[in-house]
């Protein structure tokens, strides 16, 4: 029995749980995939200041700067303080940008208009067409991270959490709902848990989940398609100063870069399985050269989308002008269910402060009485403020690999084990990453096949894109899981993820790097 | 400077034609940027549905044994697969239950031998399997540095240590009757694998590593060797930057290295692979040829390059420079008459010379055959 069951394992979920649990509630977490397999993982990884919402939207503009200011506090190690520019090239109205700076300070967001030479100097990517530039505090995030790193502490504080695992329905008393029915997808096991209060943090999925608990909750599924650059172009997010539109926000992140984004509406039952197409592609590019021109002529690593869960309104084919709002749904005021709540809208900038208010409302329905402790702790693995510090406290001179390892995981790279063959040969030559770490991953962080482990180490995020990597890490995942037949369809099952990933943007030094995975996974390795 | 053939690739067909036209008493050169596919050789020639008693003897004459059989061989992931051309390395078995019992062994820190999907794929086929892992102290000084430890280097290494390696094995033997080591072995010489082959008492079978593929490589070196033994010039490290064409022949090469002179040939063979050896372009739009701007087979629509599964076979991989019969390269739609596209290059567009190394070898000894008939 559980106090508070949480369905969804994004940023929403996890936050919510690590919520629910400092405030002593038990919980349990059920994913049906893995950790940040939906949106959380498939946006920019923007660390947003708001400026993009200023003008269209002060309430949400308002929220992102005050959770901007927080997870620079609690998640030091998920975020790089790049800041950001909003650029306004020949083809825009620059008298929007007064508009946007007025918004901007009228929703508590530092927005310094600065002299466009500056503007270059500071980001030397930057479309030296440009004729205007405003500096506002944006950076980048890294969602897996911070999923990991909710979901851990939540573990710390003893949540349980059950990945791989769908709920295939509710189970009611009355008009109360008092547990769901589960399935593992791995094992085929089912299970039912119980507990007086489930949250629904589904997502996009969370509009099915609904309907399987029979109440509606009209959701509008937005496709949006980001293209990943193989290098570093940019060092600060660089925007257009303009009305939100297509391919507007070229965020760094780690070793890459990231344009995005579209905006198209989808049939839900396209939501599983998102593909890019070669319009989006096009436009991505065209558009994301205007912001830094020499992504023209940078190799493009992948090509990946995700489904923005907004809730619905009518006459908007876009949804461009939907509120990018938090919606907290008390489903017994709503539909007259009792023991259900779902926690939807909003947007990964906006995670902490959609977990508080679901909290909150679990903590009313049981009555509870803890504040909300999750805008001053810092999160495991972000104690320290500087990777750099992390790695000088525990290695006296810390390779570039143990600075990597202590950029993703903070201060928790301590318990990594280190030292001799073993532990420090490096199995992702492109990231950096070591046997040592993906051995403590796959311990300690629920990990069951290789893209799980991508979202924890980033192994096979690089520029190889997994070439050697990924058979490395398979046979260290064999080991530990003790089955082969498993490893060979995980490891089959992770080329056609790539694939998927790069046929969209098959051409130059992605094909190149296709054919020769064709040839040594079929014709060398013989898989 | 003048030949009477310039052949532009130095991979496995380069090479192959190099060594035949040269062994006939032609003048002919090499132009090679350095890498190719027999860095990610197998050790099979696939597609090979006879005995090529002719590349057997260019092989031997070059320090390679190459070996016949209808067969079947391990791959490095515990499958099985047909085979028949191969190198010494590879063991070439009737039936994939080659033994009773196998003992695996790997050598301790390295990760890109897979001992335990070995071991399960042998233990499908009803061989019983031990899996154990040698501590070479000598490997401490690769390890030093986290990626060292990959097959080359470990090779360099193992082949000082040949007897001990042999000490070491002996000893993890019991009742086994197979033992199955890395290809870490023989890197500048297989008399290194006949030395474990004789010392170890039971049948060894080498599986293969991640790349770069350690016989592959060796391959590649005693080619070069022997090419240049029989007077060939091997111009390493260079590449074409531009080619005279005058009514319908090339007339001459520029490179990179000696970019001030030209250098004639009678005949061009071109044979810089696919596109992972940039001997293909690709762009958006399409894909190309870049040293004569040669004819390619593909289709104008992208999206038909692909397709979406990674396990099917990709469209793109069959595309490649268009040739007549006999392997003249086409260029807007005239053959060069003094031009031949040989190996990877022509992708999928000739079927019947069959793929890969197989490939390689076959169009090489053809295109130096219509040659050495026009001389």
């Amino acid at each position: 029995m559980f106090d508070v069951i949480i369905i969804g394992g994004g940023i929403t979920g996890a936050g919510t749980q690590r919520d629910c649990a400092m405030r002593g509630l038990k919980t349990l977490l059920i994913e049906r995939s893995d950790i940040a397999t939906g949106a959380t993982g498939r946006n920019h990884g923007l660390l947003h200041s708001g400026a993009r919402y200023a003008v269209g939207d002060a309430e949400s503009a308002e929220e992102c700067i005050r959770e901007n200011m927080i997870l620079r506090k609690i998640a030091a190690h998920c975020i790089d303080e790049t800041d950001g520019l909003f650029i306004t090239l020949p083809e825009d109205d620059l008298a929007y940008q007064k508009t946007f700076v007025e918004s901007c300070r009228k929703a508590g967001i530092s927005a310094e208009i600065i002299d466009p030479e500056l503007a270059k100097r500071l980001e030397p990517s930057v479309n030296p067409e440009l004729i205007g530039a405003v500096r506002v505090p944006d950076g980048s995030v890294d969602p897996f991270r911070l999923c990991a790193a909710n979901m851990l502490d939540a573990k710390m504080r003893g949540g349980q959490v059950r990945l791989h695992t769908e709920v295939t329905g509710f189970i009611k008393e009355g008009d109360t709902v008092v547990g769901v029915r589960t399935r593992n997808l791995q094992t085929g096991e089912t299970a039912e848990y119980f507990a007086p209060v489930i949250v629904n943090a589904g997502g996009i999925w969370g509009h099915g989940i609904a309907e399987l608990a029979g109440v509606n909750v009209g959701m509008f599924p937005a496709k949006g398609a980001l293209l990943v650059f193989a290098h570093r172009v940019n060092n600060m997010v660089i925007n257009r100063c303009r009305k939100p539109s297509n391919a507007d926000i070229l965020v760094p992140g780690d070793t890459v870069c990231i344009i995005g984004t579209t905006s198209d509406r989808i049939p839900f039952e396209d939501c599983d399985n998102v593909a890019v197409t070669p319009e989006e592609v096009n436009l991505l590019i065209t558009e994301g050269s205007k912001l830094a021109p020499s992504l023209s002529s940078t190799r493009i690593l992948r090509a990946y989308a995700g489904v923005r869960p907004l809730v619905s309104a009518d006459n908007d084919p876009s949804g461009r002008n939907i509120s990018r709002g938090i919606v907290c749904l008390d489903h017994e005021v709503r539909d007259g269910l009792k023991g259900f709540v779902t926690i939807t809208g909003g947007k990964l900038m906006t995670y902490r402060l959609m977990a508080e208010m679901a909290t909150d409302m679990v903590c009313k329905k049981l009555g509870v009485n803890e504040v909300c402790k999750t805008a001053e702790v810092p999160l495991p693995g972000s104690e320290e403020k500087s990777y750099e510090d992390v790695a000088k406290k525990i290695w006296e001179n810390p390779t570039t690999a143990q600075k990597a390892a202590a950029s993703r995981h903070g201060t928790a790279v301590a318990a990594m084990p280190t030292g001799g063959r073993r532990n420090d040969a490096l199995i992702c030559e492109c990231e950096e990453v070591s046997a040592g770490e993906i051995k403590k991953a796959i311990e300690h962080m629920d990990v069951s096949s290789l893209t799980d482990l991508r979202r924890r180490t980033r192994i096979g995020m690089g520029t190889c894109q997994g070439e050697f990597c990924a058979c490395r890490a398979a046979g260290l995942l064999a080991k530990a899981h003790g089955c082969i037949e498993r490893e060979r369809k995980d490891l089959s099952d992770f080329l056609q993820e790539r694939w998927k990933g790069n046929y969209p943007i098959g051409w130059g030094d992605t094909l190149r790097e296709a054919e020769y995975t064709q040839w040594v996974y079929k014709h060398v390795l013989g898989i | 400077m003048r030949f009477d053939c310039v052949i532009i690739g130095g991979g496995l067909a380069g090479l192959t034609a190099g060594l035949k036209l040269q062994s006939k008493g032609l003048d002919t050169a090499i132009v090679s940027t350095g890498q190719n596919a027999l860095h990610f050789f197998s050790g099979s020639f696939a597609s090979m549905q006879e005995a090529p008693a002719e590349i057997i003897e260019l092989f031997s004459a070059a320090g390679i044994k190459l070996h016949y059989e209808k067969g079947v061989r391990l791959m490095p992931l515990g499958t099985f697969r047909d085979a028949e051309l191969s190198l010494e390395d590879i063991e070439l078995f009737k039936a994939p239950k080659f033994a009773k019992k196998a003992l695996v062994v790997n050598l301790s820190g390295f990760h890109d031998f897979f001992a335990s999907f070995l071991a399960e794929g042998l233990e499908k086929q009803g061989i019983s399997c031990q899996i154990r892992s040698i501590n070479f102290p000598e490997l401490e000084a690769l390890a030093k540095s986290p990626s060292e430890m990959r097959s080359v280097q470990i090779a360099r290494i193992m082949d000082r240590i040949t007897d001990k390696v042999i000490r070491e094995v002996r000893m993890l033997l019991s009742d086994e009757d197979a033992v199955v080591l890395p290809q870490v072995f023989g890197l500048q010489d297989s008399a290194v694998i006949e030395q474990l082959r004789k010392g170890i008492p039971v049948r060894v079978v080498f599986a293969g590593t991640l790349p770069p593929s350690v016989p592959g490589i060796r391959t590649q070196m005693l080619l070069k060797r022997r090419y240049e033994a029989l007077g060939g010039t091997f111009m390493a490290s260079d590449e074409v930057l531009k080619a005279h064409l005058y009514e319908g022949r090339v007339h001459s090469i520029a490179t990179r290295n000696l970019d001030n002179h030209f250098i004639e040939a009678d005949n061009f063979i071109l044979a810089t692979g696919g596109y992972f050896s940039k001997g293909l372009r690709s762009n958006p739009f399409g894909i190309s040829e870049p040293i004569f701007g040669l004819d390619v087979r593909f289709d104008e629509n992208r999206s038909a390059w692909y397709n979406p599964s990674f396990a099917a076979d990709q469209p793109y991989m069959k595309y490649g420079v268009v040739t007549d019969a006999s392997l003249h390269a086409l260029r807007e739609g005239k053959a060069l008459e003094n031009v031949f596209a040989i190996g990877s290059i022509l992708g999928g567009t000739r079927p019947e010379l069959g793929t890969g190394a197989g490939l390689a070898i076959r169009s090489a000894l053809e295109a130096s055959n219509q040659i050495l008939n026009i001389k």
